[in-house]
């Protein structure tokens, strides 16, 4: 009994990531796979436009609930509905922030002089010494090597990928 | 650019045919040279310096417009997940500086000779390091390609681009030319670049990112979560306005990413870090 609890409230923390919850519909007939590898089980083919529930990506795969059958997906091959707050798509970092996560439109006041909208960056004045202050944080090739290192990022040779330009 | 060298192996050739002919002794050899000189520096590029202090003055008047984020723990890590990523590119010793601008704007911009800034607003709305390197990788692009240069080149101060090349314009010093280009240099931010170079660099910086040892499906996620919000959010009306549309971007990575970059999937997305980093103080 204990341990089931304990394992449940393991599985909410895993699943808590940003889209857990997320509502998606698939963009095109996709296999609904136990594992996400290519070449694992295949539990069914779910058809454009299915709506599915998000729980969790994983590089390439997304793993979704599709009706009562848990599985993996291309992540690609969803994608997510557009949410009317925009809250859907919010990491729970925006409240720290204190982002407005309903847009501009209604409270938040934005016409002051500063700011990133088209008119106010045709406008923008120089500040110098801001450059100067973000200057501080640089990081030199030594201090990124250090830090790569210790997220155990191991750096690979690989080609950049040609677009038919 | 055709006409203008035609028009200067003309001038090359035509001294020679003086002499050969003896009766154009007044075309002065010397001024002639001059000419074809100052032509062929009309179409050189301007060169690293002067392309970071054209850079700087932009990323200047970027922080004008927004400021930097009060946030020096944060502003140092996205900074090492920056310059990591940069070592991993053609230009790795360009004086790389990377910053969170404190505005709600989900957005990020890049300026010639190294600079990149993200908004605290795109922040807010990443999961993990990879998602944050597969954005700055974008940016990175930009630079190495020089795509703001090439904005500006073809723009209505391509003249003062010459100049600058030609070394009329000295890129130190207060030339009130300089502000001008430096003016339409960040007036592209409103515009934005060629929908192509958006693609290149999205084709880049996903190159870029497995280079890192980062899952390489951190700048999709990202354009994935972009779609779900709310497209009439003002938030994100500049970069709606400034990029080709989200569903476009994701499906040509796509087709490209699982052909080439499968032996990049399962590198680490480093979610713990990018928590504890961003955690509240």
């Amino acid at each position: 009994m204990m341990n089931k609890l304990s394992l449940s409230l393991l599985l909410l923390v895993v699943a808590s990531s940003a889209w857990a919850g997320d509502a998606a519909y698939t963009i095109r007939a996709t296999e609904l796979k136990v594992k996400p590898y290519g070449d694992a089980e295949v539990l069914r083919s779910l058809p454009a436009r299915t709506k599915v529930e998000v729980l969790k990506r994983q590089s390439s795969w997304t793993q979704v609930k599709a009706g009562t059958t848990s599985g993996w997906v291309k992540m690609l091959s969803l994608q997510l509905e557009a949410s009317a707050t925009g809250r859907r798509s919010d990491n729970g970092l925006s409240a720290l922030f204190n982002v407005a996560t309903t847009g501009r439109g209604g409270s938040t006041v934005t016409t002051g002089v500063r700011g990133l909208s088209e008119e106010q960056l045709k406008n923008a004045q120089p500040d110098p010494q801001a450059l100067r202050a973000a200057k501080k944080y640089a990081a030199s090739r030594a201090e990124a090597k250090r830090f790569a290192d210790e997220g155990k990022l191991q750096s690979h040779d690989v080609d950049y990928l040609s677009g038919g330009r | 650019m055709r006409a203008q060298l035609f028009f200067a192996s003309l001038l090359v050739s035509l001294p020679v045919a003086a002499f050969d002919l003896g009766g154009f002794g007044n075309i002065d050899l010397e001024k002639a040279a001059k000419v074809v000189q100052k032509v062929q520096k009309a179409n050189a590029d301007i060169n690293e310096p002067q392309e970071i202090d054209l850079g700087g003055g932009i990323a200047s008047n970027l922080l004008g417009a927004a400021p930097l984020w009060d946030n020096p723990p944060v502003q140092r890590y996205v900074n090492k997940v920056g310059r990591w990523l940069a070592l991993q590119t053609e230009r790795p010793d360009l004086p790389w500086q990377f910053g969170v601008l404190d505005d709600d704007d989900v957005n990020a911009f890049a300026a010639p000779g190294g600079y990149v800034f993200i908004t605290k607003g795109l922040l807010a709305r990443m999961n993990n390091e990879a998602e944050l390197a597969g954005v700055l990788a974008h940016e990175i692009s930009h630079v190495l390609r020089k795509h703001h240069l090439q904005a500006l080149k073809k723009g209505a101060r391509s003249e003062l681009m010459s100049d600058l090349a030609n070394d009329a314009i000295k890129s130190q010093g207060g030339d009130p030319r300089l502000s001008k280009l430096v003016s339409a240099g960040t007036e592209i931010y409103a515009r934005g670049l060629d929908k192509q170079d958006e693609y290149e660099a999205d084709r880049m910086g996903v190159v870029i990112a497995a280079r890192a040892g980062y899952d390489p499906y951190g700048l999709p996620a990202v354009l994935q979560t972009l779609q779900s919000i709310n497209p009439n959010d003002s938030n994100l009306a500049l970069m709606f306005k400034t990029h080709p549309a989200l569903g476009d971007r994701l499906s040509l990575l796509d087709g490209l990413m699982s052909e080439s970059l499968a032996d990049s999937e399962g590198q680490p997305d480093l979610a713990e870090r990018f928590a504890i980093q961003l955690k509240v103080k």
